[in-house]
């Protein structure tokens, strides 16, 4: 791995942990945490994206304890985000956005089992609520859990996807061409 | 002996069409302070960064024409180059400033007493021996700028190169590198510096080199900087300029003691 | 217990929770909550029991809402051991003596390199996006009105934060590659921790005791 590709990862995880203060700042029900390793995966290809989403994990993981297990959500996140790349989906936010719609689905599948085995769906205040609200609807526990996670999950990844997508588009080409997949994963290449 | 030439090199960047060097040739020598002036996009940048084995090697790019270098002792990790922003260059691996310090020798791995000696005199040259337990986050632009630059000599390069090594210094920061910088050459080091703070070049510099578009255009003593063509550029000294700007006779002056020279000179009349 | 190796505190960090979940409830949960939370509670008042017991209580409250009584024991044992451990391994752990210990180690400088420059990473670049929301909060944006315009208000936020991040790969690539950080570079540890025989055995022992739990519960 070149040394720019290993300075990428800890700058990707660091971006995916910094956007919580500008979620804040606008007040929307979104994490973001996955921006970083879908940004390294389509600038710099599906190794980079999973280191990124390990670091990410592992360094969040100190400051919520609970974060760890959703590590295994971040790989998913990347070798996703990699395919997404591959077939030119962030070549416009009119083919981003449902690919990131996708992703939320995806996403919600692989966590809602560790969501439910290991914390009887109770991740986050906002997945408990919506899973009791599921559950007063009348679904079965793993169905109200899959809405629980569902619901948080489908528009952040959407939006990230967006974000991603509008990032790309504004780097310079200069500075895209020195990152292997940047150019490739816009159809610029 | 330590030697740095370039021989009519080319340097083009990933996804550019034009150069950013234009057929350069240039030379440093063991001793010798070279400096590299010229407007913002001149190419001093990167002419450093090509001097220093990293463009296109780590940048990128496409190079023309040859780079020689040859340094005593250890070989290519003896070029150390410090670039113009302080924060881009910290490790990000070291808690306390004698950590960031040692993290360039560790990395050649020597064994700890010698990284030892050289962190604490690089620690010493520049001043900052009382932030050695500091954490490098907490430092100011200049106090961190100093942290870097002796991260770099304490590795020991035989070739050092400068790219506005004074930006985020005070005046008497500034001078006190400078004074360094010449120091390290008389020691033997070979110094190539790309620097707006012309006013120090008079004193510091064995050569001047002045870059426009990528190109040479010029090379020569210091005196250079008080010649016609520089100051009409706005690279000449500020006593030049002053000289210049009241109408004064050629050869301006490049420093005060110049100056002071020439006016008893006329004077004496 | 700082003084000990940092592999020792993230063994005990990491075995506390795998024995939380395979062990038998509630008798298993309680006793490895019971040690975690005495661990965080030897950090301090402040540092180590009352975050480990903040972070925990939301997830009981939750669990009973969502479930019965002996699912939410079962379950908040795990989790407030989980949650205790790594609590009080943030705050035992020092990351310069980590990094230390993984260069020591043998492992590649880059590994270490990567999880030491996210941690120094992440409150700079947060301070920088406080800056960022300040000077936009100056020129008039609102984190108000509909979910369009909150959007847009994000992605004016998050674009030059991103991008600015991205521009300093470049130099600080540069940097680390003059000062010697190359891919699989054997660094010199410069103050690598003490490690004792007696370390060695309890981690090894607490490894292979994970392993047998797993083994008795799955057989």
């Amino acid at each position: 791995m070149s040394i720019r590709l290993l300075v990428l990862i800890p700058v990707a995880a660091a971006i995916s942990l910094a956007l919580s203060a500008v979620v804040d700042a606008v007040a929307l029900p979104l994490f973001l945490d996955t921006t970083g390793t879908i940004l390294a995966t389509a600038l710099a290809g599906p190794a980079v994206g999973i280191a990124t989403g390990i670091v990410t994990s592992a360094v969040n993981t100190l400051r919520n304890p609970t974060f760890w297990p959703f590590v295994v959500v971040q790989i998913i996140v990347a070798l996703y985000a990699w395919a997404a790349a591959r077939a030119g989906l962030f070549r416009s936010l009119r083919t981003a956005i449902p690919a990131g719609l996708g992703l939320g689905v995806i996403a919600s599948v692989t966590s809602t089992p560790i969501s439910y085995f290991v914390f009887g769906c109770t991740t986050t205040g906002g997945i408990a609520l919506t899973t009791a609200l599921g559950k007063a609807l009348g679904l079965p526990p793993l169905g109200a859990c899959f809405f629980g996670s569902f619901v948080s999950d489908f528009g952040d990844k959407a939006v990230t996807f967006a974000l991603v997508t509008s990032v790309l588009h504004a780097l310079p080409r200069r500075a895209a061409a020195r990152f292997p997949w940047a150019l490739r994963a816009i159809g610029a290449a | 002996m330590t030697r740095l030439a370039l021989e009519r090199v080319s340097f083009w960047y990933p996804a550019t069409d034009g150069p950013t060097l234009r057929d350069v040739s240039l030379e440093v020598a063991a001793g010798e302070v070279v400096a590299l002036v010229g407007s913002g996009g001149a190419g001093a940048s990167t002419l450093l960064l090509v001097a220093g084995d990293l463009a296109p090697r780590v940048v990128g790019g496409k190079l023309e024409g040859r780079v020689h270098f040859e340094g005593r002792g250890k070989g290519k990790e003896r070029r150390g180059i410090v670039l113009p922003t302080p924060w881009t260059q910290v490790s990000g691996m070291a808690f306390t400033v004698w950590d960031e310090v040692a993290f360039g020798p560790a990395n050649l791995g020597w064994p700890r007493d010698e990284i030892a000696r050289h962190v604490d005199r690089a620690l010493e040259r520049l001043g900052s021996a009382e932030l050695r337990a500091r954490d490098p986050a907490t430092l100011s632009g200049g106090e961190l700028q100093r942290v870097i630059i002796a991260g770099i000599l304490a590795m020991d390069p035989a070739l050092l190169l400068l790219d506005e090594p004074a930006a985020e210094l005070d005046p008497a920061g500034a001078r006190d590198v400078w004074r360094l910088v010449r120091a390290l050459a008389n020691e033997g080091r070979a110094v190539l510096v790309a620097t707006s703070d012309l006013d120090a070049l008079p004193e510091l510099a064995d050569r001047v080199v002045w870059l426009e578009r990528g190109r040479v255009m010029d090379a020569g003593p210091p005196s250079l900087l008080a010649s016609e063509a520089l100051c009409a550029a706005q690279l000449g000294t500020r006593v030049a300029g002053v000289w210049r700007a009241a109408g004064l006779s050629t050869p301006y002056p490049a420093t005060v003691a110049d100056a002071v020279r020439r006016w008893k000179e006329v004077m004496g009349r | 217990m700082t003084r000990r190796h940092p592999f020792t505190l993230l063994t005990i960090a990491g075995a506390l929770p795998a024995l939380a979940w395979t062990l038998p409830a509630p008798v298993g949960g309680a006793v490895t909550a019971a040690t975690a939370l005495t661990l965080a509670a030897s950090r301090g008042l402040h540092r180590g029991l009352w975050p480990a017991v903040l972070t925990a209580a939301p997830f009981w409250l939750f669990l009973f809402i969502l479930h019965d009584v002996p699912t939410t024991v079962a379950i908040g044992l795990r989790i407030t051991t989980m949650v205790a451990s790594f609590v009080w391994v943030a705050a035992a752990l020092e990351p310069a003596r980590l990094v230390e210990a993984m260069v020591a180690a043998g492992w590649s400088a880059s590994v270490a390199y990567v999880f030491a420059a996210t941690l120094s990473a992440v409150p700079l670049l947060k301070a920088r996006a406080r800056r960022i929301v300040d000077a936009q909060r100056c020129r008039g944006l609102a984190a108000s009105g509909g979910v369009t315009a909150r959007l847009r208000a994000l992605r004016a936020l998050a674009l030059p934060l991103i991008l600015s991040a991205l521009h300093e790969v470049d130099e600080r690539s540069l940097a680390l590659e003059t000062r010697g950080l190359v891919p699989g570079v054997r660094r010199t540890p410069l103050a690598p921790p003490h490690d004792s025989a007696a370390e060695r055995v309890l981690r090894w022992g607490l490894v292979a005791l994970c392993v047998a739990a797993l083994t008795w519960r799955v057989a």
